[in-house]
């Protein structure tokens, strides 16, 4: 049993360094959405010759810089998906995990532990239901924020359309707030497959 | 491009080697001077912002209610002060930057010039060296049009440089419009006689500066009108606003920052081309 639970949690450690790797995505994924939504309010205002000062007499000037920050903006969102493809690789890692989790406690035999033996406890260490459990919250919260992610990502190009400045702050809080994954659960999860180290 | 007519196949032999090492080293500068280039114009850039600020807040101090602070004795005046010394200082250290990316747009059309390799000393003595500047009026310096490499000639590389570098030249150009702006509005109280208009240096020694890369008509006595890429110079009614309202500001801030005539894909197809040819990474 002790062995057991020491084996989940070298795969909780596992997942602390998932989760650090998707905090470093995170914090890209935000300066790209910056980058992007500065580019996509100021795309009414670039396309308005009025507003070019003495930069009128430069022939061809509003259309260069509309073209340039097109381009700049279809790179950010190129980089985005990017960013988005390795938040997902994140979400597969743990999903691995999880299945492995599940082949741990059936001990690679045929054989199903009895729930008893499950829900056993030793002192305050966890059980194998608390190891396994943990693992699929996890790999739930993080598989559903990436969802929503790819959802706000997707929702950029027609912001572009129509760009409003309430819209993007809107998704960026959104972004920034990360709702799937509640940041006491986690450190709940980890308060109890790690309880014996706290005391 | 003329062309040698005699080249002998043992001269080429050791023409080579000493043309490729000048070639490798003057595009390892562009290379260089590329990026230089890119960290100077983005440190202009936060200049150019932070002038911009102080300016606005400036321009609406009269109109800002200060809260409690506003029975505190020659505040608004105080605050203003205030203001205008950071304007100077963003404004002189706008300046330094604009004069640094002349300088490297400077360098840059150097090491373009640079890419030939001639003989030096005597035809058929022993010893041969090479050098880069013409000594012998029938030696153009391109090893008699062989390629240099694998494949292209010397003058197939200068063509290369030449419009890697006219795209920064152009892009300077645009900028030194942009700085002009950014440096009236922060004049705004000044005497309107004071004023800069395209036709004045911006520090001493600038016109040189600009003739060194084209940019200056020795016929107008003013440097170029900005241009963008394959379109027609702009006429000559070059006068600062007045009092540009924060849209033009964002848009001139947003020009300074779009590069528009420096085609990134385009330099980098360059770059990586002749990094290729010659064997070397340039990054």
């Amino acid at each position: 049993m002790e062995a057991m639970v020491k084996k989940y949690q070298q795969k909780f450690k596992k997942v602390k360094e998932y989760i650090d790797k998707w905090e470093e995505l995170q914090s890209l994924l935000l300066s790209q959405f910056r980058s992007a939504s500065a580019i996509i309010n100021r795309l009414q205002l670039i396309q308005n010759s009025k507003k070019y000062g003495a930069l009128k007499s430069v022939d061809g000037i509003g259309d260069a810089i509309f073209t340039k920050q097109m381009n700049s903006l279809q790179n950010i969102l190129l980089s985005m998906n990017k960013t988005l493809e390795e938040f997902h690789a994140v979400v597969i890692s743990l999903e691995k995990i999880v299945r492995d989790g599940r082949q741990l406690v059936k001990g690679g035999g045929s054989i199903q532990p009895k729930v008893a033996q499950l829900q056993q406890r030793i002192g305050i260490k966890p059980s194998l239901a608390d190891c396994l459990e943990g693992l699929v919250q996890l790999h739930d919260m993080h598989r559903s924020e990436y969802l929503l992610k790819s959802s706000v990502v997707s929702a950029l190009p027609t912001i572009t359309l129509e760009p409003s400045e309430s819209d993007l702050e809107a998704l960026q809080q959104l972004l920034v707030d990360q709702p799937n994954i509640p940041k006491d659960e986690v450190q709940f999860i980890y308060d109890i497959i790690y309880a014996e180290d706290i005391c | 491009m003329e062309k040698t007519p005699t080249c002998s196949p043992s001269s080429s032999r050791l023409w080579r080697p000493a043309a490729q090492r000048n070639l490798r080293n003057q595009w390892a500068n562009l290379s260089s001077y590329k990026h230089k280039w890119a960290s100077l114009s983005s440190s202009a850039r936060s200049h150019a912002t932070s002038l911009v600020n102080s300016s606005l807040s400036l321009r609406y101090m009269d109109a800002r209610d200060l809260g409690v602070l506003t029975d505190l004795p020659g505040i608004k005046n105080k605050a203003s002060l205030k203001l205008f010394k950071q304007q100077e200082l963003h404004r002189s250290k706008l300046l330094a930057s604009y004069k640094n990316m002349v300088a490297i747009v400077n360098q840059m059309v150097s090491a373009g010039a640079s890419m030939r390799c001639f003989l030096k000393g005597v035809d058929n003595s022993s010893i041969l060296q090479y050098s880069n500047s013409a000594l012998n009026s029938t030696d153009v310096g391109d090893g008699g049009g062989i390629p240099a490499f694998t494949f292209r000639s010397i003058s197939s590389f200068e063509e290369l440089a030449k419009e890697l570098i006219h795209m920064f030249i152009l892009e300077l150009n645009l900028k030194r419009l942009l700085v002009i702006e950014f440096f009236s509005i922060s004049n705004e109280d000044a005497r309107k006689d004071n004023e800069l208009s395209w036709q004045d240096e911006l520090y001493s020694g600038e016109f040189d500066d600009l003739s060194k890369c084209n940019l200056y008509s020795t016929e107008a006595c003013a440097p170029l009108l900005p241009t963008i890429k394959g379109r027609k110079p702009g006429k000559l009614k070059l006068q600062a606003e007045h009092q540009p309202d924060e849209d033009v500001l964002q848009v001139y801030l947003t020009t300074w920052l779009a590069d528009v005539n420096i085609d990134k894909c385009r330099v980098d197809e360059i770059l990586t081309s002749v990094a290729e040819e010659m064997n070397v990474t340039l990054v």
